[in-house]
Protein backbone atom coordinates (compact mmCIF):
# COMPACT_ATOMS: atom_id res chain seq x y z
CA UNK A 1 0.00 0.00 0.00
CA UNK A 2 1.23 3.37 -0.80
CA UNK A 3 2.19 6.21 1.83
CA UNK A 4 -0.56 8.98 1.89
CA UNK A 5 0.71 11.97 -0.28
CA UNK A 6 1.25 14.20 2.71
CA UNK A 7 4.35 12.07 4.17
CA UNK A 8 7.72 12.56 2.50
CA UNK A 9 9.79 9.33 2.50
CA UNK A 10 12.41 11.69 1.98
CA UNK A 11 13.63 15.33 2.30
CA UNK A 12 16.40 17.23 0.48
CA UNK A 13 18.83 18.99 2.77
CA UNK A 14 19.85 20.86 -0.30
CA UNK A 15 17.54 22.62 -2.93
CA UNK A 16 17.98 22.21 -6.22
CA UNK A 17 19.78 24.90 -8.17
CA UNK A 18 17.31 26.53 -11.06
CA UNK A 19 17.47 29.61 -13.74
CA UNK A 20 21.54 31.30 -13.80
CA UNK A 21 22.85 28.97 -10.77
CA UNK A 22 21.32 25.92 -12.59
CA UNK A 23 23.15 26.93 -16.08
CA UNK A 24 26.57 27.73 -13.96
CA UNK A 25 26.18 24.55 -12.45
CA UNK A 26 25.86 22.54 -16.04
CA UNK A 27 28.64 24.43 -17.42
CA UNK A 28 31.03 23.50 -14.42
CA UNK A 29 29.60 19.73 -15.46
CA UNK A 30 30.93 20.07 -18.68
CA UNK A 31 34.35 21.96 -17.62
CA UNK A 32 34.84 18.67 -14.87
CA UNK A 33 37.93 17.48 -14.32
CA UNK A 34 39.43 19.37 -17.69
CA UNK A 35 39.93 21.95 -19.16
CA UNK A 36 38.33 25.09 -19.84
CA UNK A 37 36.79 23.64 -22.94
CA UNK A 38 34.31 21.01 -23.47
CA UNK A 39 35.58 17.02 -23.39
CA UNK A 40 34.71 15.60 -26.82
CA UNK A 41 31.48 13.62 -27.26
CA UNK A 42 31.78 11.26 -30.07
CA UNK A 43 29.68 8.01 -31.02
CA UNK A 44 31.45 6.14 -28.25
CA UNK A 45 30.32 8.60 -25.35
CA UNK A 46 26.86 8.82 -27.12
CA UNK A 47 26.59 5.16 -26.95
CA UNK A 48 27.31 4.85 -22.99
CA UNK A 49 25.08 7.70 -22.52
CA UNK A 50 22.43 5.56 -24.15
CA UNK A 51 23.14 2.05 -22.02
CA UNK A 52 23.76 4.27 -18.43
CA UNK A 53 19.83 5.28 -20.01
CA UNK A 54 18.92 2.01 -20.37
CA UNK A 55 19.92 0.98 -17.63
CA UNK A 56 19.10 3.65 -15.17
CA UNK A 57 16.11 4.62 -16.67
CA UNK A 58 14.29 1.71 -18.37
CA UNK A 59 15.17 -0.49 -15.02
CA UNK A 60 12.30 -2.53 -14.40
CA UNK A 61 11.46 -5.19 -11.46
CA UNK A 62 8.99 -7.77 -11.55
CA UNK A 63 8.28 -10.45 -8.77
CA UNK A 64 11.19 -8.20 -6.81
CA UNK A 65 13.96 -9.41 -9.54
CA UNK A 66 15.21 -6.70 -11.53
CA UNK A 67 15.22 -7.56 -15.40
CA UNK A 68 19.08 -7.51 -16.09
CA UNK A 69 20.48 -5.16 -18.71
CA UNK A 70 23.27 -5.92 -21.11
CA UNK A 71 25.42 -3.47 -20.01
CA UNK A 72 27.32 -3.21 -23.66
CA UNK A 73 26.66 -2.31 -27.35
CA UNK A 74 25.89 -5.56 -28.87
CA UNK A 75 28.21 -5.85 -32.09
CA UNK A 76 29.21 -8.65 -34.13
CA UNK A 77 32.62 -9.36 -32.37
CA UNK A 78 32.01 -9.19 -28.17
CA UNK A 79 29.18 -11.48 -28.24
CA UNK A 80 30.92 -14.14 -27.46
CA UNK A 81 33.23 -13.17 -25.03
CA UNK A 82 30.37 -11.17 -23.22
CA UNK A 83 28.26 -14.68 -22.92
CA UNK A 84 31.12 -16.23 -20.85
CA UNK A 85 31.54 -13.24 -18.29
CA UNK A 86 27.54 -13.00 -17.90
CA UNK A 87 26.32 -14.00 -14.48
CA UNK A 88 22.91 -15.37 -15.78
CA UNK A 89 23.40 -17.66 -18.20
CA UNK A 90 22.47 -21.34 -18.49
CA UNK A 91 24.09 -24.55 -18.44
CA UNK A 92 24.72 -24.13 -22.54
CA UNK A 93 26.20 -20.78 -21.67
CA UNK A 94 23.34 -19.19 -23.22
CA UNK A 95 22.10 -16.20 -21.64
CA UNK A 96 19.11 -16.63 -19.54
CA UNK A 97 15.94 -14.63 -19.96
CA UNK A 98 14.52 -12.22 -19.01
CA UNK A 99 17.39 -9.18 -19.46
CA UNK A 100 17.38 -6.50 -22.05
CA UNK A 101 19.76 -5.63 -24.63
CA UNK A 102 21.06 -2.56 -26.47
CA UNK A 103 21.91 -3.20 -30.39
CA UNK A 104 22.88 0.24 -31.89
CA UNK A 105 22.22 0.44 -35.69
CA UNK A 106 25.98 0.58 -37.29
CA UNK A 107 24.68 3.47 -39.42
CA UNK A 108 25.03 6.76 -38.08
CA UNK A 109 22.68 9.56 -39.84
CA UNK A 110 23.40 13.49 -40.07
CA UNK A 111 21.12 14.30 -37.19
CA UNK A 112 17.53 15.87 -37.44
CA UNK A 113 17.50 18.09 -34.18
CA UNK A 114 16.92 21.70 -35.42
CA UNK A 115 18.86 23.05 -32.89
CA UNK A 116 21.40 22.12 -34.97
CA UNK A 117 20.25 21.50 -38.08
CA UNK A 118 20.99 24.84 -39.73
CA UNK A 119 24.33 26.35 -39.01
CA UNK A 120 27.06 28.31 -41.44
CA UNK A 121 29.29 26.11 -43.77
CA UNK A 122 32.85 25.22 -43.62
CA UNK A 123 32.80 24.79 -39.62
CA UNK A 124 33.02 27.86 -39.02
CA UNK A 125 34.95 28.49 -35.65
CA UNK A 126 33.55 30.23 -32.46
CA UNK A 127 34.68 32.20 -29.36
CA UNK A 128 33.87 29.88 -26.57
CA UNK A 129 35.89 31.24 -23.26
CA UNK A 130 38.90 33.45 -23.11
CA UNK A 131 41.21 32.02 -20.40
CA UNK A 132 44.06 34.33 -17.96
CA UNK A 133 47.49 32.91 -18.46
CA UNK A 134 50.53 33.93 -16.98
CA UNK A 135 54.42 32.81 -18.46
CA UNK A 136 56.29 33.81 -15.35
CA UNK A 137 56.52 38.04 -16.83
CA UNK A 138 53.44 38.93 -17.93
CA UNK A 139 49.77 37.71 -17.75
CA UNK A 140 48.04 37.46 -20.87
CA UNK A 141 44.74 35.65 -22.37
CA UNK A 142 44.10 32.51 -24.40
CA UNK A 143 41.63 32.29 -26.91
CA UNK A 144 39.23 29.07 -26.71
CA UNK A 145 37.61 28.55 -30.21
CA UNK A 146 35.36 25.75 -30.81
CA UNK A 147 33.11 24.59 -34.17
CA UNK A 148 29.73 24.00 -33.92
CA UNK A 149 28.49 20.29 -32.81
CA UNK A 150 27.49 18.11 -35.44
CA UNK A 151 24.46 16.99 -35.40
CA UNK A 152 24.19 12.84 -35.74
CA UNK A 153 20.99 10.58 -35.35
CA UNK A 154 21.77 7.41 -33.45
CA UNK A 155 18.87 4.46 -33.75
CA UNK A 156 18.70 2.01 -30.70
CA UNK A 157 16.64 -0.94 -30.66
CA UNK A 158 16.58 -1.59 -27.33
CA UNK A 159 15.07 -5.40 -26.76
CA UNK A 160 13.52 -7.15 -23.91
CA UNK A 161 13.79 -10.95 -24.24
CA UNK A 162 11.68 -12.47 -21.75
CA UNK A 163 9.27 -15.97 -21.63
CA UNK A 164 6.83 -14.41 -19.24
CA UNK A 165 3.95 -11.93 -20.39
CA UNK A 166 4.11 -10.34 -17.18
CA UNK A 167 7.53 -9.28 -17.73
CA UNK A 168 7.06 -7.78 -21.45
CA UNK A 169 3.95 -6.09 -19.21
CA UNK A 170 5.90 -4.36 -16.74
CA UNK A 171 9.00 -3.43 -18.73
CA UNK A 172 6.26 -1.86 -21.56
CA UNK A 173 4.84 0.33 -18.80
CA UNK A 174 7.88 1.95 -17.92
CA UNK A 175 9.37 2.48 -21.32
CA UNK A 176 5.97 4.16 -22.53
CA UNK A 177 5.96 6.48 -18.99
CA UNK A 178 8.85 7.32 -19.51
CA UNK A 179 8.28 8.11 -23.27
CA UNK A 180 4.97 9.64 -22.22
CA UNK A 181 6.38 13.10 -23.29
CA UNK A 182 7.39 11.78 -26.48
CA UNK A 183 10.88 12.25 -25.77
CA UNK A 184 13.26 11.51 -22.95
CA UNK A 185 16.88 13.30 -22.04
CA UNK A 186 20.21 11.02 -21.35
CA UNK A 187 22.90 12.68 -19.34
CA UNK A 188 26.42 12.93 -21.29
CA UNK A 189 29.55 14.91 -20.13
CA UNK A 190 27.34 17.87 -18.68
CA UNK A 191 24.77 17.77 -21.76
CA UNK A 192 21.20 16.89 -21.82
CA UNK A 193 20.75 14.69 -24.88
CA UNK A 194 17.08 13.99 -26.27
CA UNK A 195 16.08 10.31 -27.20
CA UNK A 196 12.92 9.69 -29.34
CA UNK A 197 10.55 6.44 -28.64
CA UNK A 198 10.41 5.92 -32.42
CA UNK A 199 8.64 2.61 -32.99
CA UNK A 200 7.52 -0.57 -30.73
CA UNK A 201 7.46 -3.99 -32.80
CA UNK A 202 7.17 -7.56 -31.76
CA UNK A 203 9.70 -10.03 -32.93
CA UNK A 204 8.61 -12.79 -30.36
CA UNK A 205 9.75 -16.97 -31.55
CA UNK A 206 6.07 -18.68 -30.73
CA UNK A 207 6.51 -21.53 -33.09
CA UNK A 208 4.72 -24.81 -31.87
CA UNK A 209 7.92 -26.62 -31.92
CA UNK A 210 10.15 -24.95 -30.84
CA UNK A 211 11.55 -22.66 -27.39
CA UNK A 212 8.48 -20.20 -26.77
CA UNK A 213 10.16 -16.71 -25.65
CA UNK A 214 8.66 -12.77 -26.37
CA UNK A 215 11.22 -10.41 -27.66
CA UNK A 216 10.10 -6.85 -27.77
CA UNK A 217 11.86 -4.18 -29.78
CA UNK A 218 11.70 -0.62 -28.78
CA UNK A 219 12.98 1.48 -31.74
CA UNK A 220 14.91 4.94 -29.97
CA UNK A 221 16.53 7.46 -31.76
CA UNK A 222 18.97 9.20 -29.99
CA UNK A 223 19.33 13.20 -31.36
CA UNK A 224 23.02 13.94 -30.15
CA UNK A 225 26.16 15.69 -31.21
CA UNK A 226 29.59 15.11 -32.01
CA UNK A 227 32.01 17.62 -30.23
CA UNK A 228 35.73 16.35 -31.21
CA UNK A 229 38.53 18.09 -28.80
CA UNK A 230 41.14 17.77 -31.66
CA UNK A 231 39.44 20.64 -33.27
CA UNK A 232 39.41 23.14 -30.90
CA UNK A 233 41.61 26.03 -31.58
CA UNK A 234 43.20 27.40 -28.70
CA UNK A 235 45.46 30.87 -29.59
CA UNK A 236 46.97 33.64 -27.33
CA UNK A 237 45.17 36.96 -27.59
CA UNK A 238 46.91 40.33 -27.65
CA UNK A 239 48.78 40.67 -24.24
CA UNK A 240 50.77 43.49 -25.15
CA UNK A 241 50.81 45.90 -27.80
CA UNK A 242 54.15 47.61 -28.48
CA UNK A 243 53.83 50.87 -31.07
CA UNK A 244 56.82 52.14 -32.70
CA UNK A 245 56.81 55.00 -34.43
CA UNK A 246 59.04 56.67 -36.42
CA UNK A 247 59.58 60.38 -36.55
CA UNK A 248 61.39 62.74 -39.29
CA UNK A 249 62.11 66.23 -37.61
CA UNK A 250 61.53 68.50 -40.23
CA UNK A 251 63.15 71.24 -41.13
CA UNK A 252 61.15 74.16 -41.19
CA UNK A 253 61.95 78.20 -41.36
CA UNK A 254 60.72 79.92 -38.75
CA UNK A 255 57.32 81.78 -38.53
CA UNK A 256 57.31 84.95 -39.46
CA UNK A 257 55.18 86.64 -36.53
CA UNK A 258 51.94 87.48 -37.96
CA UNK A 259 50.05 91.08 -36.91
CA UNK A 260 46.66 90.24 -35.84
CA UNK A 261 44.25 92.21 -38.16
CA UNK A 262 42.07 94.64 -35.60
CA UNK A 263 39.65 95.67 -38.07
CA UNK A 264 35.82 95.21 -36.56
CA UNK A 265 34.57 91.43 -38.36
CA UNK A 266 30.78 91.18 -39.02
CA UNK A 267 28.77 87.93 -39.03
CA UNK A 268 25.92 86.71 -38.37
CA UNK A 269 23.80 84.06 -36.45
CA UNK A 270 21.25 82.53 -38.73
CA UNK A 271 18.28 80.84 -36.96
CA UNK A 272 16.53 78.31 -39.82
CA UNK A 273 13.00 77.80 -39.56
CA UNK A 274 12.65 75.64 -36.20
CA UNK A 275 15.77 76.29 -35.40
CA UNK A 276 16.00 78.82 -31.87
CA UNK A 277 19.53 78.80 -30.46
CA UNK A 278 23.17 78.58 -31.30
CA UNK A 279 26.39 78.55 -30.30
CA UNK A 280 29.53 79.63 -31.42
CA UNK A 281 32.79 79.16 -30.05
CA UNK A 282 35.95 82.02 -30.36
CA UNK A 283 39.53 81.90 -30.39
CA UNK A 284 40.04 84.95 -29.46
CA UNK A 285 39.09 87.86 -27.18
CA UNK A 286 37.07 90.68 -28.61
CA UNK A 287 33.66 92.16 -27.66
CA UNK A 288 30.60 91.10 -29.49
CA UNK A 289 28.29 94.23 -30.48
CA UNK A 290 24.76 93.05 -31.66
CA UNK A 291 23.60 95.29 -34.09
CA UNK A 292 20.28 94.16 -36.03
CA UNK A 293 17.92 91.94 -35.20
CA UNK A 294 15.29 90.43 -37.93
CA UNK A 295 12.38 88.27 -37.11
CA UNK A 296 13.72 88.42 -33.46
CA UNK A 297 11.41 89.59 -30.60
CA UNK A 298 14.22 89.01 -27.90
CA UNK A 299 17.49 86.88 -27.57
CA UNK A 300 19.41 85.39 -24.33
CA UNK A 301 23.02 85.07 -24.15
CA UNK A 302 24.82 82.29 -22.51
CA UNK A 303 28.24 81.99 -21.96
CA UNK A 304 30.46 78.59 -20.82
CA UNK A 305 26.34 77.23 -20.81
CA UNK A 306 26.15 80.30 -17.98
CA UNK A 307 23.14 82.65 -17.97
CA UNK A 308 25.01 86.08 -18.76
CA UNK A 309 21.84 88.57 -19.85
CA UNK A 310 18.68 89.49 -22.03
CA UNK A 311 19.57 91.38 -24.55
CA UNK A 312 22.86 92.63 -23.68
CA UNK A 313 23.97 95.31 -26.76
CA UNK A 314 27.57 94.20 -26.25
CA UNK A 315 29.23 90.83 -24.89
CA UNK A 316 32.94 90.53 -23.90
CA UNK A 317 34.40 86.88 -24.43
CA UNK A 318 37.85 85.60 -24.15
CA UNK A 319 39.70 83.05 -26.18
CA UNK A 320 38.32 79.62 -25.49
CA UNK A 321 34.80 80.87 -24.61
CA UNK A 322 31.68 79.41 -25.93
CA UNK A 323 28.51 81.66 -26.47
CA UNK A 324 25.11 80.21 -26.55
CA UNK A 325 22.05 82.72 -28.25
CA UNK A 326 18.24 81.88 -27.42
CA UNK A 327 16.04 83.76 -29.35
CA UNK A 328 12.45 84.16 -29.18
CA UNK A 329 11.01 84.40 -32.92
CA UNK A 330 8.34 87.24 -33.57
CA UNK A 331 7.06 84.93 -36.29
CA UNK A 332 8.06 80.89 -35.76
CA UNK A 333 7.22 80.12 -39.07
CA UNK A 334 9.92 82.18 -40.86
CA UNK A 335 13.95 82.32 -40.42
CA UNK A 336 15.47 84.62 -38.03
CA UNK A 337 19.04 86.60 -38.04
CA UNK A 338 20.99 88.60 -35.40
CA UNK A 339 23.71 90.46 -37.13
CA UNK A 340 27.11 91.07 -34.80
CA UNK A 341 30.11 92.53 -34.97
CA UNK A 342 33.41 91.64 -33.76
CA UNK A 343 35.96 93.36 -32.60
CA UNK A 344 39.48 92.02 -31.60
CA UNK A 345 40.77 93.37 -28.57
CA UNK B 1 -18.49 -51.26 -19.59
CA UNK B 2 -17.94 -49.57 -22.95
CA UNK B 3 -18.83 -51.45 -26.08
CA UNK B 4 -15.64 -53.09 -27.82
CA UNK B 5 -15.19 -54.40 -31.12
CA UNK B 6 -12.98 -57.32 -31.89
CA UNK B 7 -9.67 -55.97 -34.33
CA UNK B 8 -9.28 -58.77 -37.27
CA UNK B 9 -7.11 -57.07 -39.17
CA UNK B 10 -4.16 -58.87 -40.70
CA UNK B 11 -5.44 -61.46 -38.52
CA UNK B 12 -4.63 -64.03 -41.58
CA UNK B 13 -1.23 -63.34 -41.07
CA UNK B 14 -0.75 -61.15 -38.13
CA UNK B 15 -2.35 -62.07 -35.05
CA UNK B 16 -2.36 -61.25 -31.87
CA UNK B 17 0.20 -63.73 -30.92
CA UNK B 18 2.79 -62.03 -33.68
CA UNK B 19 1.76 -58.77 -32.44
CA UNK B 20 2.69 -59.45 -28.49
CA UNK B 21 5.58 -61.01 -29.55
CA UNK B 22 7.31 -58.21 -31.70
CA UNK B 23 6.27 -55.94 -28.73
CA UNK B 24 8.04 -58.16 -26.54
CA UNK B 25 11.26 -57.91 -28.55
CA UNK B 26 10.81 -54.51 -29.15
CA UNK B 27 10.59 -53.76 -25.32
CA UNK B 28 13.60 -56.39 -24.80
CA UNK B 29 15.72 -54.08 -27.00
CA UNK B 30 14.24 -51.12 -25.72
CA UNK B 31 14.89 -51.81 -21.89
CA UNK B 32 17.67 -53.86 -21.98
CA UNK B 33 19.83 -52.92 -25.36
CA UNK B 34 19.04 -49.37 -25.57
CA UNK B 35 17.69 -48.30 -21.71
CA UNK B 36 17.54 -44.63 -22.22
CA UNK B 37 15.53 -43.77 -18.98
CA UNK B 38 13.58 -39.90 -18.08
CA UNK B 39 11.92 -38.28 -15.87
CA UNK B 40 8.33 -37.13 -16.35
CA UNK B 41 6.96 -34.35 -14.17
CA UNK B 42 3.28 -34.00 -14.75
CA UNK B 43 2.37 -30.67 -14.17
CA UNK B 44 -0.23 -30.59 -10.85
CA UNK B 45 -2.62 -28.13 -12.57
CA UNK B 46 -4.84 -28.10 -9.63
CA UNK B 47 -1.89 -26.91 -7.16
CA UNK B 48 0.36 -24.86 -9.56
CA UNK B 49 -0.50 -21.34 -8.55
CA UNK B 50 -1.07 -19.32 -11.77
CA UNK B 51 -1.85 -16.08 -13.17
CA UNK B 52 -5.78 -15.56 -13.80
CA UNK B 53 -5.08 -13.66 -17.17
CA UNK B 54 -2.65 -15.17 -18.65
CA UNK B 55 -2.20 -18.27 -17.20
CA UNK B 56 1.57 -17.48 -16.30
CA UNK B 57 3.13 -19.22 -13.71
CA UNK B 58 6.12 -17.26 -11.69
CA UNK B 59 9.78 -18.91 -11.30
CA UNK B 60 9.87 -21.79 -9.24
CA UNK B 61 6.36 -21.35 -9.14
CA UNK B 62 5.39 -25.06 -11.00
CA UNK B 63 4.13 -27.82 -8.66
CA UNK B 64 4.62 -31.55 -10.32
CA UNK B 65 3.14 -34.94 -9.20
CA UNK B 66 5.63 -37.06 -8.14
CA UNK B 67 8.68 -37.59 -10.73
CA UNK B 68 8.36 -41.31 -13.01
CA UNK B 69 10.84 -42.52 -14.75
CA UNK B 70 9.97 -44.15 -17.92
CA UNK B 71 12.10 -45.81 -20.78
CA UNK B 72 11.62 -44.70 -24.05
CA UNK B 73 13.84 -44.34 -27.38
CA UNK B 74 15.41 -40.75 -27.67
CA UNK B 75 16.47 -38.68 -30.00
CA UNK B 76 17.82 -35.46 -29.53
CA UNK B 77 17.87 -33.20 -32.63
CA UNK B 78 21.07 -30.99 -33.36
CA UNK B 79 21.25 -27.83 -31.77
CA UNK B 80 21.07 -24.90 -33.66
CA UNK B 81 23.42 -22.08 -33.75
CA UNK B 82 21.06 -18.79 -34.27
CA UNK B 83 20.14 -15.44 -33.65
CA UNK B 84 18.20 -14.91 -30.60
CA UNK B 85 14.76 -13.52 -32.32
CA UNK B 86 15.95 -10.53 -35.20
CA UNK B 87 18.87 -10.03 -33.62
CA UNK B 88 23.15 -10.24 -33.48
CA UNK B 89 22.46 -11.92 -30.21
CA UNK B 90 23.97 -15.39 -30.76
CA UNK B 91 22.17 -18.01 -29.08
CA UNK B 92 22.98 -21.88 -29.46
CA UNK B 93 19.71 -23.18 -29.15
CA UNK B 94 19.69 -27.00 -28.04
CA UNK B 95 17.53 -29.35 -30.29
CA UNK B 96 14.24 -30.87 -29.57
CA UNK B 97 14.25 -34.47 -28.05
CA UNK B 98 11.94 -36.76 -29.66
CA UNK B 99 11.06 -39.88 -27.51
CA UNK B 100 9.28 -42.92 -28.68
CA UNK B 101 7.01 -44.53 -25.51
CA UNK B 102 5.57 -47.87 -25.54
CA UNK B 103 1.66 -47.37 -24.89
CA UNK B 104 2.10 -50.26 -22.63
CA UNK B 105 4.85 -48.58 -20.36
CA UNK B 106 2.80 -45.77 -19.73
CA UNK B 107 -0.09 -47.87 -18.79
CA UNK B 108 1.85 -49.61 -16.81
CA UNK B 109 3.41 -46.56 -14.95
CA UNK B 110 -0.53 -45.29 -14.70
CA UNK B 111 0.72 -42.05 -15.68
CA UNK B 112 0.01 -40.55 -19.03
CA UNK B 113 2.42 -37.25 -20.97
CA UNK B 114 0.54 -34.20 -21.68
CA UNK B 115 0.82 -30.83 -23.32
CA UNK B 116 3.13 -28.50 -21.14
CA UNK B 117 4.76 -31.26 -19.28
CA UNK B 118 8.30 -31.83 -18.31
CA UNK B 119 10.52 -34.12 -19.02
CA UNK B 120 14.13 -34.12 -17.85
CA UNK B 121 17.20 -36.57 -19.18
CA UNK B 122 20.28 -36.63 -17.89
CA UNK B 123 23.16 -36.21 -20.57
CA UNK B 124 25.51 -36.84 -17.58
CA UNK B 125 25.68 -37.96 -14.07
CA UNK B 126 25.32 -34.59 -13.30
CA UNK B 127 23.81 -32.29 -16.00
CA UNK B 128 20.43 -32.65 -16.87
CA UNK B 129 18.41 -31.13 -19.29
CA UNK B 130 14.49 -30.33 -18.86
CA UNK B 131 12.17 -30.39 -22.06
CA UNK B 132 8.57 -29.39 -22.07
CA UNK B 133 6.38 -31.40 -24.37
CA UNK B 134 5.30 -29.16 -27.49
CA UNK B 135 3.39 -32.76 -29.10
CA UNK B 136 2.19 -35.58 -26.89
CA UNK B 137 1.84 -37.89 -29.62
CA UNK B 138 -1.57 -39.01 -28.35
CA UNK B 139 -3.06 -39.02 -32.07
CA UNK B 140 -1.80 -42.73 -33.10
CA UNK B 141 -3.43 -43.79 -36.19
CA UNK B 142 -0.76 -43.83 -38.69
CA UNK B 143 0.63 -46.74 -39.77
CA UNK B 144 3.61 -46.39 -38.57
CA UNK B 145 2.39 -45.80 -34.60
CA UNK B 146 -0.02 -49.01 -35.33
CA UNK B 147 2.26 -51.37 -36.65
CA UNK B 148 1.19 -51.92 -40.17
CA UNK B 149 -2.67 -50.41 -38.82
CA UNK B 150 -3.28 -53.85 -36.60
CA UNK B 151 -3.02 -51.61 -32.90
CA UNK B 152 -1.54 -48.12 -32.05
CA UNK B 153 1.48 -49.48 -29.71
CA UNK B 154 3.98 -46.44 -29.41
CA UNK B 155 3.82 -42.93 -29.25
CA UNK B 156 5.94 -40.28 -30.64
CA UNK B 157 6.30 -37.77 -27.95
CA UNK B 158 8.36 -34.17 -29.01
CA UNK B 159 9.77 -31.95 -26.25
CA UNK B 160 11.60 -28.74 -26.46
CA UNK B 161 14.04 -27.60 -24.12
CA UNK B 162 13.13 -24.82 -21.69
CA UNK B 163 15.01 -22.45 -19.31
CA UNK B 164 16.10 -22.69 -15.94
CA UNK B 165 13.44 -19.86 -14.66
CA UNK B 166 10.75 -21.79 -16.66
CA UNK B 167 11.73 -24.89 -15.19
CA UNK B 168 14.31 -26.55 -13.34
CA UNK B 169 13.05 -29.25 -11.56
CA UNK B 170 13.01 -27.52 -8.09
Amino acid sequence: MGFPKKIKKDIKLTQDKILYERREELVDFIKEDGTYLPKSILHEDLDLGMLEFVKNELGTVVSGKKIPTVDLIITTQNWAQFAETWNFTDLDENINPPFVATVRNPDVKFGTNPALRYNIPNKKMFYYAKVPTWDGNRKGMDIYKIPQPVPVDITFNVKIFCNRMTELNAFNKTVISKFASRQAYTFIKGHYIPIILENISDESVLDLEKRKYYVQDYTLTMLGFLIDEKEFEVYPAISRILQVVEVVPPKRKRQKFVVPDLRDTDFSFSFLNGLTSLSQKFDFNSDITFNDLINVESYYVYINNEYFAENPPIVFVNNGDVMTVDIRKVNDGEDSQILVTSKLI
Amino acid sequence: MSKRVPINRLSKFFGDKDFNLELEMGQEWLYGDMNFTLVLYQVDQSKTKKSNVYGEVEEDGIVYKTPVEFKGFVKVLEPQNENLGNTKLRNLEPGNIQISVYISELEELGVDIKYGDYIGYYETESRVRYYTVVNDGKVTSDNKHTYGGVYPFYRTVIASPVKDNEFRGN
